[in-house]
């Protein structure tokens, strides 16, 4: 299968599962964001600008399926921005040692922070909450949960390198 | 040119891509009316004003050139109608007063715009634009609303001129209100009149008002005609002096009456008649 089709096609099975599964795995409110972390390993894997469109399409597709829970481009601005930072640390000779080290846990850490900043400010935005709340009960322990799932395709890809 | 372009593009392409994913979340976020939008929106329109405060300090020199001679269009404008408004006001003041005048006199009163003044010489008249066809005689006195401004001593049709109180022809016989002491009004000059025969044991002080006296036969008893300024006693004669500042400011005078009060000729010539024998006596 062609590479394109290839991501696409993963692209719509990580769309379904935050849809679908990722509210088993829901603790204390917080839900890993999936479609960060795929669009951070296309990021890694083929680079900025492809990261940046499957950022911008994936957060629309959210926005879409959220319907009036959601904000309509709200999830494609954050997404947008995070794929984009993430593209920074593409290297096409590094793929492997970036993908299955730890700097995947580092470069999801920085950029689910910095995605969850921007996205919480607009989402919280009337509920009366102030900044270091807003950060402290959902921004950081958002990225944290999406740091830890992050591991997994981390221990995958250091098989490989191991391999 | 277009390959040019295509190539700038190009260099920039993630830029280029990353800035219209952002326009088209942007718009579609402009277009929400979520409750979350709608805060934000409110920041933005409190943003966008601190913006424009900010900016509207810098001035624009075109624009404040404008509004700089819009001003003083509207300055001019204002101040002209400042200046017939204060005019109306003063007119409208002295009006009342010679209303009130008007109001308390017993007399007919014939009313006149000064037309004409002359107060730089030692004999200084007035032009009121009334004449013989209004009513006015020779003889009349003139007033004010403030007292005596003087008398009728030529007229023609719709002209009249008068002495006033600073001519040094003109005499009137006047009294201290309070002390009901007599003298004969007199200007020699200066700003003040001169109340002249006053005994120097009379009860005289500053502040007494002077008015015209019963004895004199022009003038209408009790018209106001000035304040007693100065009252001391002349070294070495049995009078004393006292200066009078005239009631009637001259300087300003602009309308005066005529008063329909002609002597009494008949007193007159009696008091000619019996003065005519001191007169021949040489006393």
């Amino acid at each position: 299968m062609p590479r394109p089709a290839a991501d696409i096609l993963l692209s719509v099975l990580v769309l379904l599962l935050q849809t679908t599964l990722a509210r088993f795995l829901v603790i204390q409110g917080i839900v890993p964001d999936l479609v960060l972390l795929w669009v951070i390993t296309i990021a890694i894997r083929r680079g900025q600008i492809p990261a940046t469109i499957a950022g911008f399409s994936l957060g629309l597709a959210l926005d879409l399926i959220s319907g009036p829970d959601g904000v309509l481009g709200l999830a494609a601005l954050s997404k947008t921005i995070g794929g984009f930072l993430a593209g920074y640390f593409y290297n096409e000779n590094k793929i492997l040692q970036t993908m299955g080290g730890y700097q995947l846990l580092l470069i999801t850490a920085l950029v689910a922070l910095i995605h969850n900043l921007l996205y919480f400010f607009v989402f919280l935005q009337g509920s009366g909450l102030g900044w270091v709340t807003m950060m402290g009960r959902y921004g950081i322990p958002a990225a944290v949960y999406t740091t830890a799932i992050a591991v997994l395709p981390m221990l995958a890809y250091a098989r490989k390198v191991l391999a | 040119m277009v390959k040019r372009l295509y190539d700038i593009i190009f260099l920039f392409k993630e830029y280029v891509v990353v800035s219209f994913c952002l326009l088209i979340s942007i718009l579609l976020l402009a277009l929400n009316d979520s409750p979350q939008i709608r805060v934000l929106r409110s920041y933005a329109v409190v943003g966008v004003g601190l913006l424009q405060n900010v900016v509207s300090v810098i001035p624009n020199y075109f624009s404040l050139r404008q509004e700089i001679s819009a001003l003083r269009a509207a300055n001019l404008a204002l101040a002209d109608e400042v200046s017939r408004l204060r005019e109306g006001k003063l007119e409208n003041l002295r009006l009342h007063q010679m209303l009130a005048l008007k109001q308390r006199g017993e007399h007919r009163y014939i009313a006149a715009n000064v037309v004409g003044k002359n107060l730089q010489l030692l004999r200084n008249t007035i032009t009121l634009d009334a004449g013989e066809l209004e009513g006015v005689r020779v003889n009349m006195p003139i007033v004010s609303e403030s007292g005596l401004v003087g008398k009728v001593v030529s007229t023609s049709g719709h002209y009249a001129v008068g002495q006033i109180l600073l001519n040094k022809d003109l005499r009137v016989s006047a009294k201290v209100q309070r002390s009901r002491v007599d003298g004969i009004i007199r200007w020699n000059g200066g700003t003040t009149l001169q109340l002249q025969e006053v005994a120097r044991t009379m009860d005289v002080q500053v502040g007494d008002l002077v008015v015209t006296s019963e004895y004199s036969a022009y003038y209408p008893e009790g018209t106001r005609i000035g304040i007693v300024s100065r009252a001391e006693p002349i070294p070495g004669s049995l009078f004393q002096g006292v200066e009078v500042s005239p009631s009637v400011d001259f300087t300003h005078l602009e309308e005066a009456f005529v008063l329909v009060h002609l002597p009494d000729s008949t007193r007159i010539a009696l008091e000619q008649r019996s003065q005519e024998p001191y007169a021949a006596s040489g006393r």
